[in-house]
């Protein structure tokens, strides 16, 4: 089955109040081009889960998309704190949820294997188990101690963005894999736009780096640049000039809604001419 | 030779680390301490390029090339069920820097202020929960020591330190061991109780007295932290020779600016290094 489809069209299918994970890790193969297509569209009261968030959350809490995050880490790593998530965090505008970077992964795993719950003792003796009131705190059953259980995680939507698909939905992913697999598995509907569509055979020949597999794949987005600015490995690095400009211009409404027009409401092909063109990039972010 | 206080510190991280563990990098200076330990005393240590991936490439002190060097390098690729699966296990061993570490070893990186409406939205506990209860070492540096980052109580308990109910829960799995700042070397005995192992040349215990946000107890007869070794700082320099290293030291206003500015400069250097590469090659 070709699953091709554009950005708007993938978007649009996304109910308002859905549940929608993002894969990526900080500032590393984030679905931005999905992302800006979601801040672009009507679509509202997202409730988001990001393992390791960055500028996917950001933007969209800017945008006014959000009603929840899930999340183990938002921010810019050492460019900064991100600016949004932090505003909305301290006025509570917006509802949030901590939980820790296994925890994630294991309400995910839970859902996939269709169990509700999974148990660990992280987080066990820290306050993360005071504000997150989705764990429960349980006994062994077999008798050895305090575990804390964490629950199935079921996202509607998962958003992913990988180096190569096919125009069946399986993914190449060349770089870290983050938790994109756990994503695809775990939501009711996985979309994931690529750097490029190769043929069948073609992404065979990516062997064991072809980790998502088609069965979990609800839509393929051919999407060049998809993942600036963050960063695409081995194709291109995080545009941290362009970070830079990001986080200044969230600092102020009139920066934010000026820097919106110019790169998010407009088209990809747009977007990349307003900054500078493909060559730029291609001379400032190819390794 | 003269050396500076990151020198001072990495040399110092190096000691924390030794067997055959393997090391993720997440910061410059712990990739630095890292590195440092494997090519003097910690030949083992299985040092990662990246937060989950990259094992066995020689390490560039940075957050933004560890995934090229996996490819350039053909370096061992991980996944996230490899990391954690290897802190479950105790064979994983990442300096840690909080925001805030307390008198009792508890860590934070969420937030200033009470969590549910807090001063100074942070970023959240990452994956500290997971080392807090696992690891038989937990290793914590603070680039600058004083009474905001070392503070009686912490503001958020990200990562579990000492006290009733981490021995109830957790008992000795993920207990805090070290913590080196720029003034000297702490750490905590099996009881809790914080301690001074070593003050850095030329820091005084009133300094420390002065600069710590609880009353910490300074024998009178206090070791001197070893001054990184000539051997040492030829190995710092040469593996971080932008001074990757010193950002985290800059304000944070100045961090970014200089963060994109070294970026570029280590993108060039790795083009020439290649380059090179390929010319000894032929």
């Amino acid at each position: 089955m070709d699953k091709r489809l554009t950005l708007e069209e993938a978007v649009d299918s996304i109910p308002s109040g859905a549940t929608v994970a993002i894969g990526g890790s900080s500032l590393s193969r984030k679905p931005m081009a999905l992302v800006r297509a979601i801040a672009r569209s009507s679509v509202r009261d997202l409730r988001l889960v990001v393992d390791v968030g960055g500028p996917d959350v950001d933007l969209l809490i800017g945008a006014h998309k959000v009603r929840e995050v899930i999340y183990a880490y938002v921010g810019f790593e050492l460019m900064g704190l991100a600016p949004h998530f932090r505003r909305a965090r301290q006025t509570g505008s917006i509802a949030f949820e901590e939980w820790t970077e296994y925890t994630v992964m294991a309400g995910l795993d839970a859902s996939v294997k269709r169990v509700p719950f999974l148990p660990t003792h992280a987080g066990l003796a820290t306050d993360v188990l005071g504000v997150n009131h989705s764990f429960r705190r349980i006994d062994d059953p077999f008798g050895g101690g305090a575990l804390v259980a964490v629950p199935a995680i079921e996202p509607d939507v998962a958003l992913i963005h990988v180096n190569v698909a096919d125009r069946q939905g399986n993914g190449v992913i060349l770089g870290d894999g983050h938790v994109d697999e756990l994503l695809a598995k775990a939501a009711k509907r996985t979309f994931m736009s690529a750097e490029w569509i190769a043929d069948g055979a073609e992404l065979q020949g990516f062997g064991r780096n072809v980790r998502i597999l088609r069965v979990y794949v609800a839509g393929v987005i051919e999407a060049p640049w998809g993942a600036h600015f963050t960063g695409c490995a081995p194709y291109y690095r995080a545009d941290l000039a362009h970070v830079r400009r990001y986080l200044e211009a969230a600092t102020d409404e009139a920066a934010f809604t000026s820097y919106m027009e110019r790169f998010v409401a407009v088209d990809e092909g747009e977007r990349l001419r307003n900054l500078g063109g493909v060559e730029d990039l291609v001379e400032r972010l190819r390794v | 030779m003269t050396y500076t206080t990151d020198e001072l510190m990495i040399s110092a991280m190096a000691r924390g680390l030794s067997g055959e563990v393997l090391v993720c990098s997440v910061t410059a200076m712990g990739a630095l301490a890292a590195h440092l330990a494997k090519r003097t005393h910690a030949p083992d240590l299985a040092l990662l390029a990246t937060p989950e991936s990259g094992m066995e490439v020689v390490p560039m002190p940075t957050l933004t090339l560890g995934e090229f060097l996996t490819t350039n390098q053909q370096g061992i690729a991980l996944s996230m069920e490899d990391v954690f699966d290897a802190i479950f296990t105790d064979h994983f061993r990442i300096w840690i820097n909080p925001a805030q570490v307390d008198r009792l070893g508890n860590a934070n990186i969420s937030n200033i202020g009470p969590w549910e409406r807090p001063r100074v939205a942070l970023v959240g506990s990452r994956g500290i929960p997971e080392d807090t209860s696992h690891l038989s070492e937990v290793l914590y540096y603070l680039s600058s020591h004083n009474r905001r980052s070392l503070v009686e109580k912490v503001d958020f308990r990200s990562g579990a330190g000492y006290g009733e109910e981490r021995q109830a829960d957790l008992g000795a799995h993920g207990r805090p061991s070290t913590l080196v700042t720029d003034l000297g070397v702490f750490g905590w005995n099996e009881r809790g109780d914080f301690e001074v192992r070593s003050l850095h040349p030329g820091v005084s215990p009133e300094t420390v007295g002065e600069r710590t946000g609880f009353v910490v107890e300074i024998p009178a007869e206090v070791a001197t932290t070893p001054v990184p070794t000539e051997e040492e700082l030829a190995i710092i320099r040469e593996a971080d020779p932008l001074e990757m290293r010193k950002v985290e030291f800059a304000p944070p206003s100045e961090a970014a600016e200089r963060l994109v500015a070294l970026y570029e400069r280590e993108r060039q250097a790795f083009h020439v290094a290649q380059e090179q590469q390929r010319h000894h090659a032929r």
